[in-house]
């Protein structure tokens, strides 16, 4: 929604491997996804923040507030057991899909 | 780590926390880019423009916040739920002797009530099967106290002038009983079957329609009309197999051809004999409807009582206003034909009365009865739990401590208890259904509307409603009871207080001795039931009911009731009869009668003594008779006290003779023998005016019933009165050295020659007279049994209720006994105590229970026969039992008392 012009779901998946080493905020998420991804996957920042909700919602993040080291209330998301579950289906359902998707790219392009 | 931010709150304000959230991240931001060098007013652009649309998101995530928290209490409260449930069943589960007890103590209260209350729900409370029950009365005569009181059936002509002028009767239908045999089509055997000659407004009078065909037209009525019936629905099931062509099928009833026009619906069978007064001889319920035709003859018969009425109030009348009306009409009408004024009238009694009045008084006292248990066995159950919730103080105060909410815990107690309340509710539905079949097997046949009797839907919603409630109000009474008790305190105490909470103590106490003082009551009813009903089986009927058969033979009669033209036949059939049965090797006497004793048959009639002023129209005296044949009075072994039974001299055309009971010679011969006076008896329909002299008086035999008073009777010779429906009595003749036997062996052999004589007749109804003797008294046996087992029942759970209470006493002052032996106290001295305290608490019950049957007994009164409601017999011997048990469920924990170990009670403390 909000200016996401990413794949359906992939911002979901980022969200939960961001977490996968521990609670973060979720400005903390999004810069992670804004590092790792190069920029390429450019998110429209604001648009993190209803998907985090509706991740907490089906359960698979829980969220606490908590204090940042310069002593400030944030608001941390944690991986839940179910949320791990459901990154491991979800990346494993992704790479069948980004690789069947390059085959078809490379046939073509042949 | 995780665990720190698990035990943070989420804030409950969505508008704050989301705010905070994205202003957190925007602030992150801009210090981010102002770090990379930014100035800081673009900084803030920058990062706004990065995050999008600030309030559109917040607002997204706003509702996503709500939605969540909406769901989340959903399944929060769902899983609270399932976990009282899971706890309840835990902890019921570790505490299995307690759960066991509370089950089956509420199970059986609830099943008792719930079973008494079915069949009062079917015999009293539920809508007779009739369009607008209510509407309905049945049409009497009433008799003035001199004349004997009660209600007589009409005669035809007093019917007819009632149905031809009262007006706030609408729709009025007499019917009468009429028996039919119904011979066999194809291989079946003959059948006997209850019928009823009925006019066919009946059916318009009670609302109902035939499922097939139709009813009688006004034409069928006519005399020489076309013969036709109407079949019940079981009958069209049993003996058609439920075919559609059974309309316009011809049937043989009482060897004449009827065509059959219509089928009842299901289920209906009025008149049902259990509804109306016994002597109507009515079948349990009617199969087969005949019209009732009335002769010119017959509407000026006044005398000859033996219709039934029922008739439907006009809109708008009542029953009052119906019943002045038919008393002016009687005033009229009993003046026309020469009755002195005030003997009789009509009398107008509503149909629901009608079918439940004989026994409404016994059911009413058994549902108090059964009141009085349930309420034991809440009680004990209170008790029960009371005592529980105590022992588990420390539980609920270690809970509270760990942050249970008091809502929580209560609704945790309450879940409990519901749980033990709907264990106790399935049980109790269990013993309702299997309780209220005993109950109706008690009454074979005697009950009313006993087949509208069944645990339904209601019943089940009634106890399982009764569960419910009782989980609610017990869980909420052990959740106040700990409410009272602060965390702290009970914390501290360690849960074991010296001797208990004494206001606690005192009310389980006063709880007990309500129970004792309730099973008191119960004791003394069901004694004084016993006692009577002892008492009535010692009555001598007059008769030896051991050892001998009966059954009934009805000869063929045709539409009308002919004893000139077919009295003959009914005289040669009866004397070969018995004859026959006489003459058999097991039989040692046989005979037959027209009005079997205690079978509900009864005949009546005014007589005059020859050679005394004739007395006025209306005040002639009554007897019972009866048309007897062979050896009647030897096969009954009814002693004859002077003169001779009926012999071969009796001959139909031999002078007329009569033998009547002692009651009859002690009220109009006194002080002298009877014998050779001459009666001229108004029953008489075979000897015309012609008087009959007394050959011999016999002993008198209960006729009606054990409990009611004897009247005169007289009894004819089959020979010189014929008459076509009788009971035949065949007593066996046992073998050598035997004093009784079962007179069912000689079965088989009296079939074979009643079949001999007559292929197309029915034996009916046949049973050991010893069984009509049992049926007679059923319903007293049944109120007597019933109210015998809610006692014990009573008597039973107050023991429980008061074991525990001086069993949890004792556990509670196991310190208080301690010391108290350190002290020097002898074991004497500790069972003194506990004995004393369960003592007090029986003493105190049983005084109340005894001023409770004083005061409550008195409604038994019309069930007893011969006895004081205020027996102190029964009263003593009730206060001694519940004395005796309760010294005995005292006694057990006193012994445990005795094992107190002082040394290690004060090393504990």
């Amino acid at each position: 929604m909000a200016g996401s012009d990413l794949f359906t779901g992939t911002l979901d998946i980022l969200i939960l491997k961001a977490l996968t080493w521990g609670p973060r905020h979720g400005y903390a998420i999004g810069r992670w996804i804004r590092e790792t991804t190069e920029e390429v996957l450019a998110v429209q920042e604001g648009a993190l923040y209803p998907a985090l909700h509706r991740l907490e919602r089906r359960g698979v993040i829980s969220e606490a507030w908590g204090e940042t080291d310069t002593g400030r209330q944030a608001k941390y998301y944690t991986l839940t057991a179910a949320g791990r579950a459901h990154l491991r289906a979800e990346s494993a359902r992704w790479t069948a899909y980004s690789r069947a998707v390059t085959r078809a790219l490379a046939v073509s392009s042949a | 780590m995780k665990h720190t931010f698990r035990l943070s709150e989420t804030r409950p304000d969505a508008r704050r926390d989301v705010s905070d959230e994205i202003r957190f991240h925007l602030d992150m931001r801009t210090q981010e880019l102002i770090e990379q060098g930014m100035p800081a007013d673009e900084a803030l652009r920058e990062a706004q423009r990065q995050f999008g649309d600030v309030a559109a998101i917040e607002a997204e995530c706003r509702d996503e916040r709500r939605a969540r928290t909406r769901e989340r209490g959903r399944r929060e409260s769902w899983r609270g739920l399932s976990m009282d449930l899971r706890y309840a069943l835990r902890s019921l589960r570790t505490n299995a002797g307690f759960t066991l007890a509370a089950v089956l103590t509420l199970g059986l209260g609830i099943g008792a009530a719930a079973a008494v209350f079915t069949v009062v729900d079917g015999v009293l409370l539920r809508p007779l099967p009739y369009a607008d029950p209510s509407r309905l009365a049945m049409l009497w005569i009433s008799s003035a106290a001199s004349q004997g009181g009660g209600e007589l059936p009409l005669s035809s002509g007093l019917y007819v002038e009632a149905r031809d002028a009262v007006k706030d009767l609408s729709t009025m239908a007499a019917f009468r009983s009429w028996p039919f045999v119904l011979s066999g089509e194809s291989n079946a055997e003959p059948e006997q079957i209850a019928g009823a000659r009925t006019e066919p407004t009946l059916f318009d009078a009670l609302g109902v329609r035939p499922v097939l065909g139709r009813t009688f037209t006004p034409d069928e009525t006519r005399p020489g009309a076309t013969r036709v019936v109407l079949i019940s629905y079981s009958l069209w099931q049993r003996r058609f197999g439920g075919a559609r062509d059974v309309l316009g099928r011809m049937v043989t009833l009482s060897g004449e051809r009827y065509s059959i026009i219509g089928v009842m619906p299901r289920g209906f069978g009025f008149p049902r004999g259990a509804e109306l007064p016994a002597g109507l001889q009515f079948g349990p319920r009617t199969d087969v409807w005949a019209p009732l035709a009335f002769t010119e003859e017959d509407r000026r018969n006044y005398g000859t009582m033996n219709l039934s009425a029922v008739a439907r109030l006009a809109p708008g009348v009542t029953r009052a206003a119906a019943q002045a009306e038919v008393d002016a009409l009687a005033t009229r009408v009993f003046k026309e034909i020469g009755f002195p004024p005030g003997r009789f009238g009509y009398a107008i009694v509503g149909l629901e009365d009608q079918a439940s009045r004989t026994v409404r008084r016994g059911l009413l006292v058994l549902l108090g009865a059964v009141g009085f248990v349930l309420l034991i066995a809440c009680t004990n159950v209170a008790n029960l739990l009371i005592a529980r919730t105590a022992a588990r103080e420390r539980e609920f105060a270690v809970r509270a401590a760990l942050g249970a909410g008091r809502l929580r815990i209560v609704r945790q107690l309450v879940t409990e208890n519901i749980v033990l309340a709907l264990g106790g509710a399935v049980v109790g539905v269990t013993i309702a259904i299997w309780g209220s079949r005993v109950m109706l097997s008690l009454v074979p046949g005697s009950l009313p509307r006993a087949e509208d009797v069944a645990v339904d839907a209601r019943v089940v919603a009634f106890t399982c409603a009764v569960g419910i409630v009782a989980g609610v109000a017990f869980g909420i009474a052990s959740a106040l009871h700990i409410a009272r008790r602060s965390v702290a305190a009970t914390l501290q105490s360690g849960g074991t207080r010296l001797t208990g909470n004494t206001r606690q103590r005192f009310g389980r106490r006063l709880i007990v001795a309500a129970e004792v003082a309730l099973s008191v009551v119960l004791l003394v009813g069901a004694g004084l039931l016993a006692g009577s009903f002892a008492r009535l089986q010692h009555v001598t009927p007059g008769f030896d009911p051991n050892d001998v058969l009966t059954g009934n033979v009805l000869l063929p009669v045709g539409a009308r009731f002919d004893p000139v033209r077919d009295g003959p036949a009914w005289r040669q059939f009866f004397d070969e009869l018995t004859a026959r049965l006489d003459a058999l090797p097991g039989v040692s006497d046989a005979g037959a009668v027209s009005s079997l004793p205690l079978s509900g048959a009864v005949e009546s009639g005014g007589f005059t003594i020859d050679g005394r002023p004739r007395p006025a129209p209306g005040e002639s005296p009554t007897a019972d008779y009866s048309v007897v044949s062979g050896d009647y009075f030897a096969a009954m072994r009814i002693r004859v006290l002077a003169g001779r039974t009926f012999d071969g001299r009796d001959r139909s055309d031999a002078p007329g003779v009569v033998i009547v009971n002692r009651e009859l010679a002690r009220r109009h011969f006194p002080g002298m023998s009877p014998i050779g006076q001459r009666l001229r008896t108004g029953f008489d329909f075979s000897n015309g005016a012609s008087p009959r002299e007394i050959i011999g008086v016999v002993d008198d035999v209960k006729q009606t019933a054990l409990d009611a008073q004897t009247n005169p009777a007289a009894y004819v010779p089959e020979t010189q009165m014929a008459y076509p429906f009788m009971s035949i009595v065949v007593r066996a003749k046992c073998a050598a050295g035997q004093t009784t036997c079962d007179p069912t062996v000689i079965l088989p052999s009296v079939r074979r020659e009643l079949a001999r004589l007559d292929g197309t007749l029915a034996l009916s109804n046949v049973r050991p007279l010893s069984s009509v003797f049992a049926d007679s008294i059923a319903r007293q046996r049944f109120s007597m049994a019933v109210l015998g087992v809610f006692a014990t029942l009573a008597l039973l759970l107050a023991l429980v209720g008061l074991y525990g209470v001086i069993a949890l006493s004792v556990g509670q002052r196991r310190r208080e006994i301690g010391v108290r032996m350190a002290l020097g106290a002898q074991p004497r001295d500790v069972l003194a105590l506990v004995l004393g305290e369960g003592m007090r608490v029986t003493l105190l019950g049983v005084v109340i229970g005894l001023a409770g049957a004083f005061a409550l007994t008195r409604v038994l009164r019309s069930l007893l026969f011969d006895m004081s409601t205020t027996d102190p017999r029964f009263f003593a011997s009730a206060a001694f039992l519940v004395g005796a048990v309760s010294l005995a469920a005292t006694y057990i924990p006193a012994r445990r008392a005795l094992g107190v170990d002082a040394t290690s009670v004060l090393r504990d403390a």
